[in-house]
């Protein structure tokens, strides 16, 4: 019965020149989505305070900020903590105190990685020619994934190691394609970038020299193989190599960011004495913990097809081979993290599955990306089926969504990355306004009190303001008008040295918080205090 | 003529064999009785879901109200809701109201309990019949989807739900008809049915939402059909297609009815009424706070303390640790409860060669119930027997399993293998079937463990042990089997029947198969 069908015809013609229209602008049509999510996002999250509800990224923002402001101000105060490329990147809008406070200096930069990571995932799908609908879906698997919104709203490092790594494992996908001595110059610049973010980068730098060793090694001989090493390493290394560099120079020791005082490995030989570790040398506890992580990052259902993607991909006999083996690379976040756990360099916890907590949950999102190309990738391979991949796909995601999953908020907000600094930060904000001296506090210890307190860099004496620290520690009562310290705790390096000291009986506890005490100078000895500067300029 | 005996057996042999395993005890329930363990604990409704919705249907036929009465709310504990002052269901209304003709029925030969409980085994039979003909429909052997059937209905947790009041078996019977309707008849006419079922899948289980899903949008396809023809794409819109969603209004309407005589508002979800945990010693309700306040311990705010969201029970986190208790865990796993629908995996790629539209379909099924329930808070299941919240997985996966059979039935070593599975897996949900659904998860088994002082088992040693102690709740054998056999020989004569048929057809069907090679 014709009369009782309204019929809508196009021409094949025109479908194609509207897909070739996408097609044309569907690099400019991600770009914008990603960043329209990305802003509204980093809005979102600033708007319900929770842009700031790490500790760690506070302690981001401060770094950078004592590069421009502080009693030392300068490069020094990079560290050894950290790898310093994210406080680089800070440093042009951290002087300014609302970019400081507001967290959007660190943010900008997660911001600008979210978007570069979700369009190098449309771009690596295209590189292994997955049609635009594979590709557009990749991207929204990336991007529809909470605990990645979260991340790229604040100053924490994650996205811009994802966008780093990303962008080497897709160049160097590219050289493997089709050998352009360009594309492996560009993949060891951007590993080079990632081994200044964090040491995920370095075991990528490792993995990415196997491969290109190793192809060859095999397929042009063993000159060839010497010199393309020789000339990946030789810019991928350099970071590396720089950052041992700068430990010998400003910590007199390479190593320092290894062995030292503030080092990874000193807090997790803290937390193994204490029985905490127990994915060290436990590979099965480890590959469940980090699985968990992975799982709860991606909820579950992704990953499950994103394995399946990826065992299809490096089957693919239509993919050249050499590009498969690159694949390789995006699991390297995978082995990596595994590996870390169980050789004691790196502590997850898992609510429930390792203590009653959440600890570096997020490590989990590292594979995000590499995720969102398998199942880019699986649509593709499955087009019959991908509707039911779509359809079931976003079926979970809206429930993640409705209900706010998002593990990295309880991994910020519930767990052993977050204290309750506020009372402490607070009193600090009120009673110091106004009056002059100065605060002797471990940055190392209380990073976040330093944030939140609101107050200037100037006021505080801590690690790496030189002179002042030296003399704050030695004589407490001529620096310090207040001191906040962890009482009774020898890792609070204050407490350490000033309980010890004959000038700390001039002080009186004036407030006494779960994470630190306040104590204040008697105003009899105000006249011997030094209330200003007076070291100058220090090297 | 012998299509109608073969159809004839195969009713009949599915309608005995629920006969036998039918929970139930004599009598009709009254105010007096309705408390007593020998109907609740030690009895046909042993656990709250059961008694949730048979109160409703007693409530509906004894005193013509929506509301329970406070015996009746006390019999429904700890699952009773509490608005407006009067005490409501917590459970969703459909299986209490599909369940009126039998108690009504039950009631006259003085076994109301009884048929309520039949209802469900005839929409279990009703499925068995559904499998087998959308088997048959997708190209599989006839005695393959026969067997597919017989698995469905003996050889998963589907057959411990099929002799108890639970609303399973409901939202497979409306699963399944409107498959075999889209399957059956092309075009607009089979709409007309499929959006009544699908949205009548509502009343019976508010999740049936989202269960219900690719069936909705697959039907859709036939409103807005799009065509290739040639150099040109046509998209259809059928007016015809757009009236039949008027049959909606149908369920939409008793929907809304019964939520408004049941909770005074038609818009009211029966899962996010406030629910009763207690009552005190003058008989008034006692909430979660109150029982907290008793004990001495701090009042939390939680879900049930305040509005509950109907998506809220659903989350992502769980998956992980879901998906692993319903699949693989000795406590409710298919592995351990149900091995032998994993064989219908082999049958998902022929059909996808020969049918991917519809294996689609049969897919988005299977994953939507079973990311649907691994998303859901409480993955055990509450105390039960197997992964009850995958019995529609089952289904779908017989069907899969009916072209499996047909493609296997050649391979001896394959049958073998089959036949073995199929054993285990009849043995113990038949075992299941005849004895209880009260097997706790683990979690709880450690903590009740302090409390009793004994061996609390969590998996279906906990039905081996109720049957060791010559315990069963089929109401034929309690009313009439144990003067003559004890409960373990009652057992075996049931499982060993079925067992008996299915090697029988699995023998058929493979010396056919040889023969007409």
């Amino acid at each position: 019965m014709p009369s009782f069908i309204l019929s809508f015809s196009i021409q094949r013609q025109t479908l194609a020149n509207i897909q070739n229209w996408f097609e044309r602008h569907a690099s400019a049509l991600i770009i914008f989505v990603l960043t329209a999510v990305s802003v509204f996002s980093f809005v979102y999250y600033y708007l319900n305070g929770l842009g700031l509800a790490y500790n760690d990224a506070r302690s981001h923002l401060d770094i950078g900020r004592r590069v421009v402001e502080g009693l030392k101000p300068g490069l020094a105060q990079l560290g050894s903590v950290w790898l310093p490329l994210p406080h680089v990147l800070m440093i042009p809008t951290i002087w300014s105190d609302f970019m400081w406070h507001s967290g959007l200096s660190g943010s900008i930069v997660s911001m600008l990685s979210f978007v570069v990571t979700g369009y190098l995932v449309f771009l690596f799908l295209k590189k292994i020619e997955v049609g635009l609908f594979g590709r557009i879906f990749g991207v929204f698997v990336f991007m529809a994934n909470t605990n990645i919104l979260y991340l790229q709203s604040t100053a924490m490092t994650e996205l811009l190691l994802l966008a780093t790594m990303t962008a080497g494992v897709y160049y160097l996908t590219s050289w493997f394609k089709d050998e352009k001595i360009l594309d492996i110059i560009k993949a060891s610049f951007f590993i080079m970038l990632s081994t200044l973010v964090r040491y995920d980068g370095w075991f990528l730098l490792f993995v990415a020299s196997v491969l290109v060793g190793t192809y060859t090694l095999v397929k042009k001989g063993f000159k060839v193989f010497e010199g393309t090493l020789i000339f990946f390493l030789t810019l991928g290394g350099v970071g590396i190599a720089l950052w041992f560099l700068w430990n010998l120079i400003i910590f007199k020791d390479p190593f320092y960011f290894v062995f030292g005082p503030f080092s990874a490995r000193y807090q997790q030989l803290q937390l193994e004495s204490a029985g905490n570790l127990p994915t060290k040398g436990n590979i099965f506890l480890s590959f469940q913990i980090y699985l968990y992580a992975l799982f709860y990052n991606s909820y579950t259902l992704i990953p499950i097809l994103g394995l399946v993607g990826v065992v299809l991909l490096l089957l693919d006999k239509k993919v050249k081979g050499s590009v498969r083996l690159a694949c390789i690379a995006l699991l390297a976040p995978l082995v990596f993290n595994v590996l870390a756990l169980v050789l004691g360099h790196s502590v997850l916890f898992i609510q429930g599955i390792s203590g009653n907590t959440w600890f570096n949950v997020r490590y989990g999102s590292m594979l995000a990306p590499s995720i969102a190309i398998f199942m880019g990738y699986l649509v593709q391979r499955l087009k019959s089926l991908r509707i039911v991949i779509v359809g079931l796909t976003s079926f979970v995601l809206f429930f993640a969504f409705a209900n706010f999953d998002a593990v990295t908020i309880d991994d910020a907000r519930v767990g052993s990355s977050q204290k309750n600094v506020s009372e402490v930060s607070d009193w600090l904000k009120e009673n110091t306004i106004g009056k002059q001296g100065f605060i002797l506090i471990s940055a190392a210890s209380h990073d976040a009190i330093i944030f939140s307190s609101g107050l200037s860099m100037k006021r505080f004496i801590h690690e790496g303001t030189g002179a002042y620290w030296e003399s704050g520690l030695a004589s407490p009562d001529r620096w310090a008008r207040w001191i906040v310290m962890r009482s009774h705790d020898d890792n609070d390096l204050v407490w350490k040295s000033v309980s010890r000291n004959s000038g700390f009986e001039k002080y009186r506890l004036v407030e006494s918080y779960p994470f630190a005490d306040i104590y204040e100078l008697d105003e009899a000895f105000l006249s011997t205090l030094n209330t200003k500067p007076v070291f100058g300029k220090q090297k | 003529m012998k299509k109608i005996i073969v159809n004839f057996l195969f009713l009949a042999f599915c309608a005995f064999v629920l006969i036998l395993s039918l929970r139930g005890i004599g009598g009709n329930p009254t105010y007096e009785t309705l408390n007593s363990s020998d109907l609740k604990e030690e009895g046909p409704l042993e656990l709250s879901p059961e008694r949730g919705r048979f109160a409703l249907t007693y409530s509906i036929i004894e005193d013509k109200s929506f509301q329970f009465s406070l015996p009746v709310a006390k019999f429904v504990i700890p699952d009773l809701g509490y608005q407006d002052g009067r005490y409501v269901s917590l459970f969703d209304p459909g299986v209490s109201l599909l369940t009126i003709p039998g108690y009504i029925i039950g009631k006259y030969f003085d076994a109301s309990q009884v048929g309520s409980f039949a209802i469900i085994g005839l929409f279990a039979i009703a499925n068995a019949l559904l499998v087998r003909s959308i088997a048959k429909k997708l190209g599989a052997n006839p005695i393959a989807s026969s067997l597919a059937a017989l698995i469905f209905l003996f050889g998963t947790p589907a057959f411990a739900y099929a002799v108890t009041l639970y609303q399973h078996n409901v939202t497979v019977f409306l699963m399944l008809l409107s498959v075999y309707l889209l399957l059956k008849w092309k075009g607009i006419l089979p709409l007309f049915f499929v959006w009544f079922l699908v949205v009548g899948s509502l009343i019976v289980d508010y999740p049936n939402f989202f269960l219900f899903l690719p069936i909705g949008l697959y039907a859709l396809g036939r409103v807005f059909p799009i065509e290739d023809i040639g150099n040109t794409i046509r998209l259809n819109i059928k007016i015809l297609g757009l009236v039949s969603f008027v049959t909606i209004l149908i369920p939409v309407s008793l929907f809304l009815w019964v939520h408004k005589v049941s909770y005074g508002n038609p818009l009211q979800l029966a899962g996010n009424v406030r629910s009763v945990k207690d009552f005190d010693e003058n008989g008034n309700p006692l909430f979660r706070e109150d029982i907290l306040r008793r004990a001495g311990q701090e009042v939390v705010e939680t879900p049930d303390s305040g509005d509950k969201t109907s998506i809220g029970f659903f989350k992502t986190r769980n998956m992980l640790s879901s998906l692993y208790i319903h699949l693989i865990s000795n406590e409710r796993g298919v592995l351990w409860f149900t091995p032998v629908i994993l064989v219908g995996i082999f049958g998902i790629s022929y059909l996808y060669k020969k049918r991917p539209g519809f294996t689609s379909l049969l897919l988005a099924l299977l994953g939507s119930n079973v990311f649907l329930y691994a998303m859901w808070g409480d993955f055990w299941g509450g105390w039960a027997f197997g992964s009850r919240y995958l019995i529609p997985a089952y289904a779908v996966m017989s069907i899969f399993l009916a072209i499996a059979l047909t493609e296997f039935k050649r391979k001896i070593f394959f049958l073998i293998i089959f036949l073995v599975l199929t054993t285990y897996s009849v043995s113990v949900n038949t075992l299941g079937a005849l004895t209880t659904n009260r097997v706790p998860p683990k979690v709880e088994a450690v903590a009740l463990e302090k409390v009793s002082g004994r061996k609390e088992h969590y998996t279906y040693l906990r039905n081996w042990e109720f049957l060791m102690a010559n315990k069963s709740k089929s109401f034929i054998y309690q009313t009439f089997a144990n003067d003559y056999v004890t409960a373990p020989q009652y057992y075996y004569i049931v499982s060993c029947s079925i067992i008996f048929v299915m090697s029988g057809q699995i023998a058929y069907m493979y010396l056919k198969a040889r023969k007409e090679s």
